[in-house]
């Protein structure tokens, strides 16, 4: 397989320079996409390559593909999974036919636009937006989900619309209760053509989703374009597809073993560049049985990597800074040399603090956390939370230059340093826009149903939000992400260490690993 | 009595101790035990239980000299540390000013307004009262907060004294912050109990909570002492509240759950006892530092450590000795004419009741936009959910609005009736199994009052509380209790009869005809003998005990009979929601929310239940307008009451203590021609209201005979001796 790996790049290597001095600059982006952000582009994206703003962003990215680190990084990156996906690239390398003076016809002006479903009408596509904000408890919980369906869905009007529509936005507050998520998934389905950017910790019962009738009265479900899915049964739902994906087996019974993949690049990339030798806690979110089972896959692949777990406690919102110090004491009698919190931002900064006041030597240790450490409220805990590891699975905020779709993001956003939520629901809306315009493409803009979304977005093999996440295939559950990248807080800053050029991820193969297990009896508490 | 101590003590701490050491054998972690780490662990139970006892010793002060448990103890907390980081951290003040205005100034205002404001006029109303409208003040102080500091947005308070300095213990230290922490919990606490007996204004509130009348004939100013309660009180729970948020962040719900467990630690020293309300603290700061340090749990108790609180409180009530019936207080409370509902009148509002549902949700009449009939399933399926808890809170009639007692588990009643469902019907739906739900979740209701049914109403409302926080904690989410499901539905939906309830239409009317039948229940109940019971221990438990009823057991039965009604309710709340959350969805907040409504709905006769049904033509005329556009101030409205309207409910029971609906009612029989008795009661009522406090009759001159006569009746010793002039000294 090695030598097939190598074959393969050395072709990649020959189409590239052959490419670049060629071809126009533009066919040249196909080829150089899995380098710099592992995607294939889409046909659409392709007649975008031809302005002259992308032109010059392509330019600089082929720039950078001949780096040497970048030969050696694509060596690492090259898979199987990728050489599928550069052979389509390359397959979109063809000349492409010249244009001709024939001017251009508009696809909305050829035909009279329908009311092709329930939710979408001759003039709007209506899509809702299902979010937990109102609990009186934690009002505003996930804002940002809704910021960021609206501001995609003005993104879109402002760029003339999906399926020569404009895009509408209703809003439900699912209230962190089952109830009003499934009243969520009953307006959605009476009134919306799809979900779009859905973040409910409690889609416990996905019947009504599942079940919603069409307008030609078929019981197909809504189309449920979700950030994240906590329950199995929003995971194993048939009509959702989640950009955070799930990563485990479907269908499942809710207990008994599961197939999950783990992403364990960054701390592969920790034993290969900074410590071989890792030992340490890791911290199990533990308030909710879903919270469990998606955390100790990962746990596991650790170990399996070769990594010694000195701990594995589960800590919740209600323990106390100073209940750290019984975490602090493990690691000291283990001389753990490593600490990775599963659970959120307040709580690697609980942990920090602690192991500073118990007199710790913090800085013989590494500390790794994960996007919900990328937040502003992390870099206010100040000197505390210095040299602290986070990955992502995406380019971070401050990369606009590298991206296009992520610098449309942080314009239409409005915000310096928005919620991941928000970047979450505007992938959400970006897949939905690219399965719709994938059937525009096709049939044309009256041939977008409920029925030809799902079957669109169940034929998604793979989908990197224009290159600024990392790809997944859509067609399973049980894939995860394979890519990543890896900051670390310098100097109150999130700061890239790998890959270190901006606008990269890494998605090496080995990124990947996966176990069959019975996750909720693993945690030991 | 054995080594000088009571035998229910001396056995519930050895049955405690035993099962310690049975359940740390059972789920020893291995991990080793060093001399450093159990000092380490051990000073971190200590830092905890001192944070804990500053929560407590504001209860104790308050209770010791209002008489008025503070459920709001918490949220006061909540609000200061709020505000602290408010003007510290957002606004930069300095540390020890942000603290001074929070803790010396707003704190003691916000006190002191309560209790003018709202407490002040508590002081007569019975126990339900007093803690539904402190649950109120809790709910609406974390809607605030909520309201005003968005919860999405992460904060994080500074220590207050620094953390990474301290005395060096080997290889860690204790920070100057704990130290500091808990001399200062153990130094408010000797100095409020240095107050309360060694100092005159401390005699004088223990005098005023014992009685008020008395104490002001003695020369002290009740208000202005009840007042220094509260402000102390406050003042207690903002510097808890300050100094315990670093240590959690600061999260309401998080933050405002911490007082659970400071409620423990006051039982422990029996609600007026600081050194051992503070001796709990400690106790259970201890218990919970080992437990999480060496104990393991596994999966399918992950949450047992956190349960060290609640089974505290459980211990201490089982160990609590026998509380004495109360006699010689004045019962201000009681000043009412009962009237049972005629059966007949029962049967007929029972009758309407499911008319108007079906007339209403069948959509036999047009009423616009307005019209139920219209509903589509989304206002269904809320409207089911609002109809299964309106059942939940109707099996609380009998046991607050009759008998008095208090509970803040129905919740948990409900979702053990869902668990045994669960467990007999399993996947087929079959809806006979339900009675003989009822019939299983009535040991359950017995099982719990039977330790507290001898105490007195606080204890069973602490005692409740705990249970419900244990059932939580330990019960619900152990996996074979509620099994997570892949797919479809974990509860089916219910078969009766042949038909299959899968429609939302007809399930909701189904728990109408469930609802009726209920109402119509406790009518035939209420004219029973039980019933009267029931409203007699209420009443008096002395004589009703003198009597010849047998108070315990009166207790357990009502109990039993309310588990039973919530158990079945339970089965149509699971079934309604499909799919049951076994973590959040016994939270013990929501069980405190469906108290709340019915307390202030009226709870004291069947016929204000059948107003409960209102909750969810409530929620459908919300949903309604959503969808009806162009009305969003009556949107903003409708959020503000969603947010806000539960515990301004409550509130009025200051005003209206026996309920909105039931003042409803009250106010609109007396039109009716046959209720003479509802126009005399009113008559009588008006009377009393126009009678002088005796603290207001002044001690500067003589009183006159109907001031004399106004303070007897006020004591309760009014005879036909008409007093002479000069008989006592008023103020001019």
């Amino acid at each position: 397989m090695k030598h097939f790996r190598w074959l393969i790049c050395l072709l990649a290597v020959f189409a590239l320079v052959a490419a670049a001095c060629g071809g126009n600059d533009d066919d040249d982006s196909g080829a150089a996409a899995p380098d710099v952000a592992p995607t294939e582009a889409p046909d659409d994206e392709m007649d975008d390559d031809m302005d002259d703003e992308m032109d010059e962003s392509m330019d600089d990215e082929m720039d950078d593909d001949m780096d040497d680190e970048m030969d050696e990084s694509m060596d690492d990156e090259m898979d199987d999974e990728m050489d599928e996906s550069m052979d389509d690239d390359m397959d979109d390398d063809e000349p492409e036919p010249v244009a001709t003076e024939e001017p251009e016809v508009d696809p909305c002006e050829a035909v009279d636009l329908e009311a092709t479903d329930i939710g979408i009408t001759s003039d709007t596509i209506t899509v809702l937006v299902m979010a937990d904000v109102g609990s009186p408890l934690a009002p505003g919980l996930f804002q940002g989900s809704i910021d960021g369906v609206k501001a995609w869905a003005d993104h879109v009007n402002s760029e003339g619309g999906l399926a020569c529509r404009q895009v509408e936005v209703i809003e439900h507050d699912s209230a962190i209760n089952p109830t009003e998520t499934t009243n969520g998934f009953l307006v959605a389905c009476e009134e919306a053509f799809a979900l779009v950017g859905t973040t409910a910790l409690f889609a416990l019962d996905t019947t009504d989703l599942q079940s919603c009738p069409d307008a030609a009265g078929n019981d197909i479900g809504v189309p449920d374009f979700a950030y994240i899915t906590t329950e199995p049964p929003h995971q194993c739902s048939v009509v959702t597809f989640a950009t955070s994906r799930p990563n485990s087996e479907c269908p499942y019974a809710g207990t008994g073993p599961r197939a999950v993949q783990s992403q364990v690049g960054h701390v592969q990339w920790l034993l290969e560049n900074v410590e071989s030798n890792l030992n340490g806690v890791y911290l199990v979110p533990s308030d909710l049985p879903s919270t469990i089972a998606s955390t100790m896959p990962q746990l596991r692949s650790f170990q399996e990597l070769g990594i010694v777990i000195d701990g594995e406690p589960g800590v919740s919102g209600f323990t106390t800074q100073s209940e750290y110090g019984a975490y602090i004491q493990v690691m000291r009698d283990a001389d753990s040399n490593f600490a990775y919190t599963g659970s959120d931002d307040q709580s690697m900064i609980k942990w920090r603090s602690e192991a500073e006041a118990q007199g710790l030597d913090v800085d013989s240790i590494i500390w790794m956390c994960q996007l919900a450490c990328y937040t502003p409220s992390f870099l206010e805990a100040g000197d505390v939370i210095e040299n602290t590891y986070i990955w992502l699975w995406f380019l971070p905020f401050d990369e606009v230059d590298h991206n296009q779709e992520l610098a449309d993001f942080m314009v239409a956003i409005d915000n310096p340093f928005p919620p991941a939520w928000a970047a979450g629901s505007w992938a959400d809306g970006v897949l939905f826009e690219q399965v719709v315009n994938g059937i525009v493409a096709e049939g044309g803009p009256n041939a977008v149903t409920r029925q030809a979304v799902l079957d669109g977005a169940r034929s998604l093999t793979s989908f990197d939000v224009n290159g600024w996440w990392s790809p997944a295939d859509y067609s399973t559950t049980e894939n995860i992400m394979p890519c990543f990248m890896l900051m670390q807080v310098q100097n109150n800053d999130f700061v890239r260490v790998h890959p270190t050029a901006p606008g990269e991820l890494d998605c090496d193969a080995d990124n990947v690993v996966g176990l069959t297990k019975d996750w909720g009896a693993e945690f030991g508490g | 009595m054995i080594f000088g101590l009571r035998r229910s003590v001396v056995a519930a701490t050895l049955l405690a101790t035993l099962g310690a050491v049975v359940l740390a054998v059972l789920t020893w972690k291995g991990s080793q035990v060093t001399s450093e780490s159990f000092l380490v662990t051990t000073y971190i139970g200590l830092f905890l239980g001192a944070l804990w006892a500053m929560y407590a010793t504001g209860l104790v002060v308050v209770y010791t000299t209002t008489g008025v448990f503070n459920f709001a103890q918490g949220a006061i907390g909540v609000f200061s540390a709020f505000l602290y980081w408010e003007l510290h951290v957002n606004r930069g003040w300095h540390s020890i000013l942000a603290l001074f205005v929070v803790v010396c100034l707003f704190a003691p205002a916000l006190g002191v307004t309560l209790d003018a404001v709202i407490m002040r006029r508590l002081r007569t109303a019975s126990l339900v009262v007093q803690l539904m409208v402190t649950v109120a003040i809790m709910v609406l102080l974390l809607s605030v907060v909520g309201d005003i500091w968005e919860a999405d947005t992460p904060r994080r308070v500074p220590y207050l004294f620094g953390i990474n300095n301290g005395i060096d213990l080997g290889p860690s230290q204790l920070p100057w912050h704990r130290l500091i922490v808990f001399a200062v919990a153990i130094a408010i606490a000797v100095s409020m109990r240095f107050l309360l007996r060694r100092t005159r204004i401390g005699t004088a509130m223990r005098a005023v909570v014992d009685n008020r009348e008395l104490a002001a004939l003695n020369g002290a100013r009740p208000n202005v002492v009840s007042s220094t309660s509260w402000a102390l009180g406050s003042m207690m729970g903002a510097l808890g509240g300050i100094l315990i948020a670093p240590e959690l962040g600061l999260d309401p719900a998080t933050l405002n759950n911490v007082v659970i467990i400071a409620f423990a630690a006051a039982a422990f020293g029996a609600l007026r006892n600081l050194p051992m309300a503070v001796i709990g603290a400690m106790l259970i700061g201890l218990l919970r530092a080992h437990t999480g340090a060496w104990l393991d749990f596994g999966p399918d108790f992950r949450f047992a450590h956190l349960a060290v609180a609640p089974l505290i409180l459980l211990f201490v009530v089982v160990a609590l000795p026998q509380a004495r019936l109360e006699v010689g207080r004045l019962a201000h409370h009681l000043r009412r004419h009962e009237r049972y509902t005629k059966w007949w009148e029962g049967l007929f509002g029972c009758g309407v009741v499911i008319l108007l549902a079906v007339v209403f949700s069948g959509g036999w009449l047009d009423f616009g936009i307005w019209d139920p009939g219209a509903w589509g399933s989304r206002e269904l399926n809320s409207a089911n959910e609002a109809m299964a808890l309106a059942l939940i809170g109707l099996s609380l009639v009998p046991l607050i609005g009759w008998a008095g007692q208090i509970n803040f588990a129905p919740l948990a009643f409900a979702g053990f009736g869902a668990f045994v469902y669960l467990k007999l019907a399993g996947d087929t739906g079959n809806g006979y199994w339900i009675l003989l739900v009822g019939l299983l979740c009535a040991p359950l209701g017995a099982l719990v009052a039977l330790p507290a049914a001898r105490l007195r109403g606080l204890y069973l409302a602490l005692m409740t509380m705990a249970f419900a926080q244990a059932m939580s904690l330990i019960f619900f989410p152990h996996p074979w209790v509620m099994p997570i499901i892949g797919t479809g539905r974990q509860f089916p939906h219910i078969e009766l009869f042949g038909v299959t309830f899968d429609d939302r239409r007809g399930f909701f009317l189904l728990m109408v005809c469930v609802f009726a039948i209920f109402v119509y229940g406790l009518v035939l109940l209420r004219r029973s003998r039980y019933g009267r019971r029931w409203m007699a221990i209420n009443d008096s438990q002395a004589a009703s005990a003198t009597l010849g009823v047998p108070v315990v057991w009166t207790k357990v039965v009502v109990y039993a009979v309310s588990a039973s009604m919530a158990g079945i309710a339970g089965v149509f709340w699971a079934t309604v929601s499909g799919n049951v959350d076994s973590v959040q969805g016994f939270d013990l907040l929501i069980g405190f929310n469906i108290v709340l409504l019915v307390a202030a709905a009226g709870v004291s006769i069947p016929m204000a239940g059948i107003f409960l049904i209102f909750i969810p033509l409530f929620k459908g005329f919300g949903l309604r307008l959503e969808d009806a556009g162009n009305v969003d101030f009556l949107v903003t409205l409708l959020d503000i009451m969603t947010t806000y309207g539960p515990g301004l409910m409550v509130l009025g029971m200051v005003f209206n203590p026996r309920g909105a609906i039931f003042e409803m009612g009250r106010g609109f029989s007396p039109i009716l021609p046959w209720r003479s008795d509802a126009r005399a009661e009113i008559a009588a009522e008006n009377a009393q209201k126009r009678e002088p406090e005796i603290g207001e009759l002044g001690l500067e001159r003589p009183f006159n005979p109907e001031e004399v006569i106004a303070i007897d009746r006020r004591l309760g010793i009014l005879d036909d001796v008409v007093p002479k002039e000069g008989y006592g000294t008023a103020r001019s």
